[in-house]
Order: structure tokens, then C-alpha cells, then sequence
């Protein structure tokens, strides 16, 4: 019997990593959401305590993998609740955090904006006058700020003409839906140890999803060769989304340099709530369709709340918009997707990356659509999904499409046609990270093989894939097959560990090197890319070489007394292709299920004033076993399919298939989650001429 | 960080009396760890009463259920006397959170705690529950209710020890958790019913704010009245109207007294369809 080394306490992970001689780290963070520093008072320091002050890193650029605004600290302006004003290195960790609570600042207050509208409003205050685009190779898809606002990037999509679309249409929908900010809540906190070795090279330990993206920001930030920077991943206990990018690397990294020894960080709890979130999300949606229920027009406005700092959020913005379609024919499809800086603490990536954000609006606007043409919306759905061969609101070709027996399958589960009501439906597709490199190296090493490749390990179990896939090509056991930690000093550049691409871009380079290496006898080398790319300014081109594909069906019924939900089953069907790893890829069907659960009915942070005031896992409530007892899924494979990435899949549709299923009971929902208590207000609202509610926001601008 | 360890009560009394609020008392630790963790307290030293075996006592006396301080959560659920004699403290307790927390977590922590939202206390008290509380002035006994006096504050002196908690033999009896989130997340609205063998007839709510709340003038009618839903509804209004609420992360105040009146009508329901 194989024991899976997690059950077993035998791996390492990167909370484990330690350095000889390491000072322990803690920040000091600011209590204000927007303001200017006056002072910092460290007098009450004990000796042993060393302090990085603004004026250490005064010579380090700002950074940011697609927009360079972050300062390692801040300087004089700190522009959100939890932003670190200075760091502190101790011989422990204790003595660190309570010196963190010695140091004493003051702080001029200045007027702070925490909502996305108003940011793009008139008199926002503007958090970066001048916003530079990142040399980082993640700002790859022309990045275009608004110049004197606050959106740091805009993305259009131009298809056919909209307004000629919305004059055939026989009938609209209209509504403005929301999502808020949700934490990762990976068990495993944000954590690096860093120190600068006698010969000036800097080198990492750190829990990240991106190791060469770590690589590449630290040396252009240290003024250092991309060789002289060494990164390397140990597995993560977690991270969907929250350990890509620069996080806490540049101020451990500052801290080792300043103090001459290295320096562990470890962030709490608490910390893990300012450090990154979910983009909370505006989307407004108009779609028109003739009496028939054919689609002829849909026009969408995305704001995607990027926090102080952009982070990824313009590419979160972007892959929204280009999700905001959705899988259906349209032959007119305005979007305008937005991301927007507030004075919130940054947001980035987040299992789904903006796809959650943009079906839940897209697929609650198809079931509004449906209800007014009084047609079912299954049938809605099967007259315009998108199929092989149809042209999508990008102008691409679609190939290798899943959607109508994902559809099927869904509402066969629920039996859907005999008995619609308490049920609801949605469909989603994601675009995987184009264009994109994976390159791998797999080498003999006594009687197996060693693989060099920087696809990190954190809980979705792409080493264990990485190893079967080589152990089928190679024709040995898996356990004959090693995959190491990624260090960059020992593994080939690959683009990074995100979109769910590992399997299906690492499996097919790792295909090529096993080849290779049957040749070789030694050793293999592989490589693959792929390739395509948006127009920013009109959505044409190529979004995904590859759609990840799934479809969600939800039956619940309501206490109509209380608004809690009683759930009978919700079923998701994702189109793997050809599964490799079957009891990976079926968890990870049910942890994203899991978190779009949470993410459905009660996952928000809550904010007062721009501070977190729900910064624990009482109060930021997740599901637990009980709740995920009505979960069901299946992974749809085709003869000859390629691999299929499914680490994301299934979570986007979760929201919108339960929001369907409340609306088949008139309760109408446009913003999540759907507590019982919002279920409540709705359905006091229902069948009253305005069961939908109102926008209760200014009219939003239209760029 | 002292770590005081008594192996009896005698000296855990005397402990207690020697460093009074230097000496947080230390029971299951299920809360006082997450208040730690996240900096809330910061206490000089810790009371220990994990070794001391007078306190997990459970009996049965002159029909009185007697359970020690340090009795869990799980030994509440299990615990064949309690079982046959008060069904309802079982499911209450059950209630709380997870299997790992309610085999550490006990009675006399979860009410010394005082958090508001809580499982326990209002199960307690409408089974007209009482606390023992025992220091150098000797022992006294308070009821639930004035046990637990606002957020996270109770009526033991800091000399003083919660040593037993005492209830009298049981009715009929029901306890509704009422949760808006997750099915391990605290409770937003709680509601304990009982018909005493004396036929009175009691209605705590909890978790609604800082405080157990209960309208006995309300509930004076003759347990037979209760299988009228006229009676059952007013009842239920009754509290509806008169409950103070608190908004919070699990429901509004609006929304905890509109769920009241619904929980308590329903409570009625299942103590006498």
C-alpha cells in the first residue's frame, strides 16, 4: 500500500524551510486605508532588533508583475489598511512580532475610496498619478491605463455592432450584478526565508506558484542578473491563486540584505486577509435576443476592484472580459472590462481569475432573459451554445468544444427537463494563459528517473501527474519517476504554475523529453508553447489556444420563513478530455466545487472603513464536510481528446447554478453571496414589480 | 508564561484565591487559545484544571444531574444519564462546532467564557440550570441567566471558581440552533424550550446578543395550551417583538428577531405537535 507522503507527514513544505543562522522577520503595517506617513518611532526597540526603514529600500524601483506601483515598503503614502511601513528582524519570531507592536507611527490621513464605482467617479481621489507598465514578461497583452483615473487598465471587445444587435433584439435583459472580496484560505500562510550570499547572489526559499516570475521581478528590483537570483519552491500547504507573484519575497529579501544574514517570514492569520484577495466586481449586463430566443446582442461592463496595488488584476480584468460572452453565439458582443485601483488591500489571482466574477453575471442575465421570453432556460441554452467550427466574440474559430453534452449531462442530473423548478443551470468557459512556455527535463538517476521542471506542487498534485505521465511513457513504475522541488537554478523556464495549464502544457513538453530521452538514453529535453494573444482595444485575435470547460446544475429548495437553502444536490460535469490522474482530478472537481460554495452562499470579507473586520476563520466562515455532502461531480473524456487543465473548472459555474435555481422560485439574487438573509429581502420582494432589485448605485459610466 | 497545574480542587482553590486574574483559568482551551493566538489576551499566567479529577465528575442526586467543570461537550453527548434523563443537553451540546473542538471543550468553560454565541448556555437555562460556584467565602449557587452578565463577562469574583453545574430533573425539552453560514459556524439565532415536570413552561433564546434572554410572562400558560397554535404563535411574537437584537457577521438584528419569532413558534411545535 502507498501511503500519500502528505498523510504520512513527509513533506516538506515551504514553512518548513530554514536557512542557518536566520533572523525571523515580522512587518509593521499601516492602520489607515489612505494617508501619509509622518513619522516612524523605533526607539522603544531592543537591540537585538534590527529595523528596515523606508530609506533602506529607497533605491529599489517600485514592482509589480504587470503594473510597476508597489514599493517594497511604503514611503511616504500608504494607500491601504495592512500595507507594511517597515520590517523588523529578531533573533525569534515572537520577539519580532512584539517588536512590530513597539514601533510607533503616525500617520496624516487622507480621503480614502473603497468601492469600485466610486473610484472611477469624478472626485475619486487618484492613488497613482502615473501608472508604468511592468517590464515583466506577465505584462505581456498590451496593458492600456487610463490616463488621470484610476483604472489601471482597459480591455475591449469589438464584435460586430451592438446597437444594430440591441434594435433586432425582440427582447432585453438588463441587470448589474456583484461579487465581493474572499480570501484564498490556503491552511498554509504566506512564507519565504531569503539571504544574500558572500559572492552578492541572491537566493529564495519561498511558497509561490511562480518561481521564474519571482526570479525575474527580484533581480530587476536588486539591480541583479536573473542568474544571480536562485528561487526555489517547496510545496505549498495551498494556494489557489494567493502565491503568485511577488508577495512577501521583496521585504524578506530587503531584510536579509540590510541585516547581512538571512531572514525568515512568516505571515498570520490576520496577515493573510491584507496580503491578497478575490477582486470584488461590478459587471452590468445587457442582452437581447429575438422572440425565437435567438441571442443577437450582448453589451458588458466589467470593474474588477484591483485593490491599491494592480497585482494581476489587469489580467484578471481581461479574462473576465473575454469570459463575459460566455459559450454562446453572438453575433454582436460589446465588452468593456476595467481594472480599478481602490484604497482595499490588493487582489489577484483567485481560483477561476475572474471567470466566477464574470458568470455570475453572464449566466443570472441568461436565466433573466430566459424568464422574459418565458422560455426554459435549458432550451435558451441549447438554441445558442457554441459549438465546433462557430466563431466566438473574438473572432476565433472554436475547436474541441464540450459545451452541449456538458449542458446534457447537467440537467439530466437534476432531472432538469421533467422538473425545473428549484433548479438551476450554468455554463462557463476559461481561457487558459496565452501565448505560454513549459520546458522539462527528465534524466536517468539510478534505476528511475529524475524530472527538472518548474510546475510547483500545492495540494492539486501535479508531481504525482507529472510522475505517472513519465512512468506511462517511460514504461516504468511512478514511484521509479522523482520530481523534486523547483529550484531555477536546476529547472528549465516555464511560464508559471497557474490558469490550470500544468498538466495540459508541462504533460506535453514531458512527452517530448521522455522521447528525447529514449533516444538519448540519458536524458530528455522538452519544450512547447502556445501561442495567440488579444487586440486590447478590440478582443480580436486569439484568447485561449485551449478552453477549459464545465457546466453546474443545482436543485435546492427555501425556507421561505428564514431563506436558508436546503441544497439536494449540486452536480458539475467538466470536460477533461483524457483524465491522467484520476483521484487528482476528481478531487480537484470537489475542492472547487467546495470553494464555489462557499463563494455562493457565505464567503465575503468585510470591510470597515477599508479594514478587514472578519480577519479569522470564525468570522470569515468556510464550508465544511457537512456542507459539502449534496456535491456531486463527473469528468466528461473524449476518445482522442488532449489533456484538458480542471484545477479551476468547476467553481465559476457553482454561484450562478444555485442564483438559477433560487430564481426558479422567484427569488431573485444579483449579488453574492446569498446568505439566508438576502434570500429573505428577495423573497419579500417576489412578484412584486420589482423582484429584481434596483441598482443602489450612481449610474455607472460608460467608456 | 506561569502554568499553574493543581492535581486536586483543594489546590486549585487555593491557586485560585493566590493569583486571582493573574492566573487566567485554563479548561478545555478551545477559546482561550483563539483569543491568545490572535493577541486579544495576553495572561500572566494560566490555572490549569486538567488534572483535577473532582471536576469531571458526572451524577445523578436526588434526581439532580450533577456535572463537573470539566465534564466535555462529548461527555455531555455521551454520557448514558444524560441521555435518558435530559435528551436535549446531548443535542445542544452535539451542536457545537466540530468532533476535535467538543472532546477538548467543557461545560464550565463554555459558560465561564460568556460568548454570546454559544450553544450551551441557553440550553441550560431553560432547563432552569444552576451554577456552583465555590471561593474562600464558601460556595454559591446562581442561575444561568444571571450566571453570564454581557460579552464575555460573568458573575464569578475572581477568587472564585465555577466548580459544577446542577439541573434538575427534565421535562420535555427542545433546543434549535439556528446557523446562516457553514453547518460548523456559531450559532445566529438559538432557542431552548422546555415544560418543566412542574408543567412551567420555559423559552431561552440565545445568541442574540450579550445576554440569554427569556419572557416567562409571555410563557405563563398551561403546557396543554401549547398544542394551540394560536397559543403557540403568539408566543412566538411575543418574543419576535420584545428580543434585543445584535447585528453581526451571521445575520442582521432585523433579521435575528424575525428568525426568533419563527425559531421559538417552531421550538413550540416540536415540544408539544
Amino acid at each position: 500500500v502507498t501511503v500519500d507522503p502528505r498523510a504520512r507527514g513527509a513533506v516538506r513544505y515551504s514553512v518548513d524551510a530554514d536557512m542557518p543562522g536566520e533572523l525571523h522577520g515580522a512587518l509593521v503595517r499601516s492602520t489607515v486605508a489612505h494617508g501619509v506617513v509622518r513619522s516612524i518611532d523605533v526607539s522603544a526597540l531592543h537591540r537585538d532588533v534590527a529595523v528596515l526603514l523606508p530609506e533602506d529600500v529607497a533605491d529599489l524601483p517600485p514592482y509589480g508583475c504587470q503594473i510597476a506601483d508597489q514599493p517594497v515598503l511604503a514611503g511616504e503614502r500608504v494607500r491601504f489598511v495592512g500595507e507594511p511601513v517597515a520590517a523588523l528582524a529578531a533573533p525569534t519570531a515572537a520577539a519580532a512580532r512584539a517588536a512590530a507592536q513597539a514601533v510607533v507611527v503616525e500617520y496624516e490621513e487622507l480621503p480614502a475610496v473603497l468601492d469600485v464605482l466610486e473610484a472611477v467617479g469624478e472626485d475619486a481621489p487618484l492613488l497613482h498619478p502615473n501608472v508604468a507598465v511592468s517590464a515583466s514578461d506577465a505584462a505581456y497583452f498590451g496593458i492600456r491605463p487610463v490616463a488621470g483615473t484610476n483604472i489601471c487598465h482597459r480591455f475591449r471587445i469589438r464584435h460586430g455592432d451592438v446597437e444594430a444587435g440591441f434594435a433586432e433584439a425582440d427582447v432585453v435583459a438588463e441587470a448589474t450584478y456583484r461579487t465581493p472580496s474572499a480570501a484564498h484560505a490556503a491552511m498554509e500562510p504566506h512564507t519565504s526565508v531569503a539571504r544574500f550570499t558572500d559572492a552578492g547572489r541572491l537566493e529564495v526559499i519561498t511558497g509561490t506558484q511562480t518561481p521564474f516570475n519571482v526570479r525575474m521581478e527580484l533581480a530587476a528590483l536588486f539591480g541583479l542578473d536573473e542568474e544571480d537570483v536562485r528561487v526555489v519552491a517547496p510545496a505549498m500547504g495551498g494556494s489557489f491563486g494567493a502565491k503568485t507573484f511577488m508577495r512577501q519575497e521583496p521585504v524578506v529579501a530587503a531584510l536579509a540584505r540590510k541585516v547581512g544574514r538571512p531572514v525568515k517570514l512568516v505571515l498570520d492569520r490576520g496577515e493573510e486577509f491584507v496580503t491578497l484577495n478575490r477582486h470584488p466586481s461590478v459587471v452590468q449586463v445587457r442582452l437581447g435576443a429575438t422572440g425565437d430566443g435567438d441571442l443577437v446582442a450582448k453589451a458588458v461592463s466589467c470593474w474588477a476592484d484591483t485593490g491599491a496595488y494592480a497585482d494581476c488584476g489587469p489580467g484578471v480584468a481581461q479574462k473576465m472580459g473575454f469570459a463575459a460572452p460566455g459559450p454562446y453565439r453572438i453575433p454582436n458582443c460589446w465588452v468593456d472590462a476595467h481594472a480599478v485601483y481602490t484604497n482595499a488591500p490588493p487582489n489577484g489571482a483567485f481560483r477561476g481569475y475572474g471567470q466566477m466574477q464574470s458568470i455570475w453575471a453572464s449566466e443570472r442575465a441568461m436565466d433573466a432573459l430566459a424568464a422574459k421570453l418565458d422560455m426554459s432556460p435549458l432550451r435558451l441554452r441549447r438554441r445558442n451554445v457554441i459549438g465546433d467550427g462557430d466563431g466566438y466574440a473574438t473572432g476565433e474559430t472554436m475547436h474541441d468544444t464540450c459545451f452541449e453534452e456538458l449542458l446534457e449531462r447537467v440537467a439530466a442530473a437534476v432531472d432538469y427537463e421533467r422538473e425545473p423548478r428549484g433548479k438551476g443551470l450554468a455554463l462557463m468557459m476559461k481561457g487558459m494563459q496565452t501565448p505560454s512556455r513549459a520546458a522539462i527535463a527528465i534524466e536517468r538517476e539510478g534505476d528511475g528517473y529524475v524530472v527538472r521542471c518548474a510546475t510547483t506542487e500545492m495540494g492539486q498534485g501535479a508531481r504525482r501527474s507529472l510522475a505517472l505521465l513519465a512512468a506511462e511513457q517511460l514504461d516504468c513504475a511512478p514511484e521509479q519517476v522523482r520530481v523534486p522541488d523547483p529550484d531555477t537554478d536546476r529547472v528549465p523556464y516555464d511560464t508559471r504554475t497557474t490558469s490550470s495549464r500544468s498538466t495540459y502544457m508541462m504533460g506535453r513538453a514531458l512527452v517530448m523529453a521522455c522521447q528525447a530521452l529514449r533516444e538519448d538514453g540519458q536524458r530528455g529535453f522538452g519544450s512547447i508553447s502556445n501561442d495567440g494573444g488579444l487586440d486590447p482595444d478590440t478582443g480580436q485575435g486569439v484568447a485561449s489556444t485551449h478552453w477549459h470547460q464545465a457546466a453546474a446544475a443545482a436543485w435546492l429548495d427555501v425556507d421561505d420563513e428564514t431563506g436558508v437553502l436546503d441544497l439536494h444536490r449540486l452536480h458539475c460535469a467538466v470536460y477533461a478530455g483524457r483524465v491522467v490522474n484520476e483521484p487528482g482530478a476528481a478531487l480537484q472537481n470537489e475542492g472547487s466545487m467546495s470553494m464555489g460554495l462557499g463563494t455562493a452562499l457565505f464567503e465575503a470579507i468585510d470591510f470597515n472603513e477599508g479594514q478587514v473586520t472578519n480577519a479569522n476563520l470564525s468570522d470569515y466562515n468556510l464550508p465544511t464536510a457537512e456542507d459539502v455532502a449534496a456535491l456531486t461531480h463527473e469528468l466528461v473524456e473524449r476518445e482522442g481528446a488532449a489533456v484538458h487543465g480542471l484545477g479551476e473548472t468547476a467553481l465559476p459555474p457553482v454561484p450562478p447554478a444555485i442564483g438559477n435555481a433560487l430564481a426558479s422560485h422567484g427569488i431573485e439574487l444579483d449579488e453574492l453571496p446569498m446568505v439566508p438573509e438576502r434570500i429573505l429581502e428577495a423573497i419579500d420582494r417576489r412578484g412584486g414589480a420589482d423582484a429584481t432589485p434596483r441598482d443602489r448605485r450612481a449610474e455607472v459610466p460608460r467608456t | 508564561m506561569n502554568w499553574y497545574v493543581p492535581s486536586d480542587l483543594e489546590e486549585a482553590l487555593l491557586l485560585r484565591e493566590t493569583y486571582g486574574e493573574d492566573a487566567t483559568v485554563h479548561a478545555g482551551g478551545t477559546f482561550l487559545g483563539i483569543l491568545m493566538n490572535q493577541g486579544l489576551i495576553a495572561p500572566a499566567g494560566l490555572l490549569s484544571l486538567g488534572k483535577v479529577a473532582e471536576l469531571r465528575n458526572v451524577a445523578v442526586v436526588d434526581g439532580e444531574l450533577r456535572l463537573g467543570a470539566m465534564v466535555t461537550h462529548r461527555e455531555v453527548e455521551r454520557h448514558p444519564q444524560v441521555r435518558a434523563g435530559w435528551p436535549m443537553l446531548p443535542r445542544a451540546f452535539h451542536a457545537v462546532a466540530s468532533p476535535r473542538v467538543r472532546t477538548v471543550a467543557t461545560i464550565g468553560g463554555v459558560l465561564a467564557d460568556a460568548d454570546y454565541a454559544s450553544d450551551p448556555p441557553a440550553a441550560l437555562s431553560a432547563l432552569g440550570a444552576r451554577a456552583v460556584l465555590r471561593g474562600p467565602r464558601g460556595e454559591r449557587t446562581v442561575s444561568i441567566e444571571d450566571l453570564i452578565l454581557g460579552y464575555y463577562t460573568t458573575c464569578i469574583e475572581p477568587d472564585e471558581l465555577l466548580v459544577e453545574v446542577g439541573v434538575p430533573a427534565a421535562g420535555d425539552a427542545v433546543y434549535r440552533k439556528f446557523t446562516t453560514r457553514s453547518s460548523e459556524d456559531r450559532p445566529c439565532v438559538t432557542v431552548a424550550a422546555a415544560v418543566a415536570p412542574d408543567r412551567r413552561v420555559s423559552v431561552v433564546v440565545g445568541a442574540c446578543s450579550e445576554r440569554l434572554q427569556r419572557f416567562d410572562d409571555l410563557c405563563a400558560v398551561d403546557a396543554a395550551e401549547l398544542r394551540d397554535g394560536g397559543c403557540r404563535a403568539e408566543i412566538a411574537e411575543g418574543y419576535g417583538a420584545r428580543i434585543r437584537a445584535i447585528s453581526d457577521v451571521r445575520g442582521s438584528a432585523g433579521y435575528r428577531r424575525r428568525v426568533c419569532a419563527v425559531e421559538v413558534r417552531r421550538a413550540l411545535e416540536e415540544l408539544s405537535p
